[in-house]
C-alpha cells in the first residue's frame, strides 16, 4: 500500500514534483529553487491578467499556469516590456509556475523566476488536461479528512464501515467476510476523505493490511487469503454499528426507522446490529450490505414495501367509514 | 391467565410500526402474551405474528397473558394499544 494521499499540511513544491511530477512531465528549469514553498490551496491561477498590469486580487499563492495565451503575449513584446509585464507577476511571492504544451520559454521568465526564488517548470501536456489533472490531484491532497475507529470492507462492491466499541468483534466479523471472498481495505483505523459528495476510505500505510485477532496476534491478510482479499481504497456506502445485546430492548423492530450518521458533513446510512451469542455477524454484515444495495436500486426498503402491503389489507378490512 | 378485549383505536390499525411497539412492550415481561382477533391467536412477542394478525382500525382484539407477571403484562400491552401508538385515532 503506497501513500497515495500525502498530508496537506507542509505540502510543498518538492512534494508536488515528487508525487505528480512524472505524470505531468514536469521538468524544473530552476533546479530545486523554491521547492520549499508550501501550497495552501488546491486551485491554480492563470497569470494573464496580472501580466497586463491588473494585479488586484492576483492569486500568487497558487500554482501559476502559463499557457499558450500568456506565452504568445509575452513573445510578442519587446524584451523591456516583457520584463515589466513579468515584474507585475513576480513582484509577488509566486508559489511556482508551470509552462504548458512544452512551449518555448522566454529567458526573461526564467530570469524573473530565479530572481524571485520561485520554481519554474515546463510540461509537455496541453493546458486544459494539465490543469484538470493537477487540480484533481491537489483536491485529493486538500480534501477534508478524518481518522475513524472501525474496519472497512468491500462487500459485493458496497463499502461497509464496521464500527463499535473495542473488543465487540469487528475484526472477527470482518475476517469472516474476507474468508467469504470480500475484500479488506483497512482494519481498526480507517482514514476517510471527502471527495465532493462521496467519502473514500483507505488504510494506514504502515499497518497495511494487518489485522489484530485476539489470541492469534497479527495476521497479514493478503499473505493468508491472497492479493484478491484486499483493496487499496473504497467508497463508503454504509456504516454498521455493532452494539451490545442489552441495547436490543430499545431498538426499532419494524425496520421502518432508517438511520444515518454524519461523516465529514455527509449523511451515510447507519445500521445497528446487536451482538448476541448464536448470531452470525459475518452473515448479518453481508445481508446489511445486500439490503443497502437493494434499497438504492428500488428506492425503498423491504420493510417499507411489506408495510405498504399490510396497510392496504388493513384499509380493506376497515371498510368504508 | 388474564384476558381483556379492546378495540384497535387508531385509523390505520396494527401495521408494522404499531406492531413493533406492541412487541417491544410484550418482550419486557416474563409472561407469555397472546393476541387474538377471534380467528387466529398469535404470540405478541413476534413481530411477524402481530403483523399477520392484520388487525384493522376499529376491530376487536383480545389480549391474554399467562405467567408470573401476567397482571402487569396485560396492563402494559393494553396501555400501548389504547394509546393509539401516537397516530390518528378513529372518531
Amino acid at each position: 500500500m503506497q501513500d497515495r494521499y500525502p498530508d496537506a499540511s507542509g505540502f510543498n513544491v518538492d512534494k508536488l514534483q515528487r508525487h505528480i511530477g512524472e505524470r505531468l512531465g514536469l521538468q524544473s528549469l530552476t533546479g530545486v529553487l523554491g521547492f520549499e514553498r508550501i501550497l495552501t490551496s488546491p486551485d491554480i491561477s492563470r497569470p494573464g491578467l496580472c501580466l497586463t498590469g491588473y494585479t488586484h486580487k492576483f492569486l500568487n499563492h497558487r500554482v501559476q499556469i502559463f499557457g499558450e495565451t500568456e506565452i504568445t503575449m509575452l513573445s510578442g513584446m519587446s524584451p523591456g516590456k516583457r520584463r515589466r509585464a513579468l515584474s507585475n507577476v513576480f513582484g509577488f511571492p509566486v508559489l511556482c509556475s508551470i509552462v504548458s504544451k512544452g512551449l518555448e520559454i522566454p529567458c526573461e521568465l526564467r530570469d524573473a523566476s530565479l530572481m524571485a526564488g520561485s520554481a519554474l517548470f515546463r510540461s509537455p501536456r496541453d493546458t486544459t488536461p494539465l490543469i484538470h489533472d493537477l487540480t484533481a490531484f491537489l483536491s485529493e491532497v486538500f480534501a477534508p479528512q478524518e481518522t475513524m475507529h472501525g474496519t472497512l470492507v468491500d462487500v459485493f462492491g458496497e463499502g461497509v464501515l464496521c464500527t463499535g466499541r473495542s473488543a465487540i468483534g469487528k475484526s472477527e466479523a470482518v475476517l469472516g467476510l474476507v474468508e467469504r471472498g470480500h475484500r479488506l481495505i483497512a482494519d481498526d483505523t480507517v482514514s476517510v476523505r471527502r471527495n465532493g459528495d462521496t467519502l473514500v476510505g483507505s488504510g494506514d500505510p504502515v499497518i497495511g493490511y494487518h489485522m489484530e485477532l485476539r489470541g492469534l496476534g497479527f495476521v497479514n491478510v493478503p499473505e493468508l487469503f491472497g492479493v484478491g482479499a484486499v483493496k487499496e481504497r473504497q467508497q463508503l456506502d454504509l456504516v454498521v454499528l455493532l452494539v451490545d445485546a442489552d441495547r436490543m430492548g430499545e431498538m426499532d423492530r419494524s425496520g421502518l426507522e432508517s438511520m444515518t450518521t454524519k461523516i465529514l458533513g455527509l449523511s451515510i446510512p447507519l445500521v445497528e446490529i446487536p451482538v448476541l451469542p448464536g448470531r452470525n455477524l459475518t452473515v448479518l454484515l453481508e445481508a446489511a450490505a445486500m439490503l443497502n444495495i437493494r434499497r438504492k436500486n428500488t428506492g425503498s426498503s423491504t420493510s417499507e414495501q411489506l408495510n405498504r402491503i399490510l396497510l392496504s389489507k388493513l384499509e380493506k378490512r376497515r371498510g368504508p367509514e | 391467565m388474564k384476558t381483556r378485549t379492546l378495540t384497535v383505536p387508531n385509523r390505520l390499525g396494527i401495521h408494522a410500526r404499531p406492531a413493533a411497539l406492541i412487541v417491544r412492550k410484550a418482550s419486557e415481561f416474563r409472561s407469555e402474551v397472546f393476541i387474538s382477533n377471534g380467528v387466529d391467536e398469535i404470540n405478541a412477542k413476534s413481530i411477524m405474528g402481530v403483523m399477520t394478525l392484520a388487525a384493522a382500525g376499529g376491530s376487536r382484539i383480545t389480549i391474554s397473558t399467562d405467567g408470573p407477571d401476567e397482571e402487569t403484562a396485560l396492563d402494559g400491552v393494553c396501555a400501548v394499544i389504547e394509546s393509539g401508538f401516537g397516530e390518528e385515532m378513529l372518531p
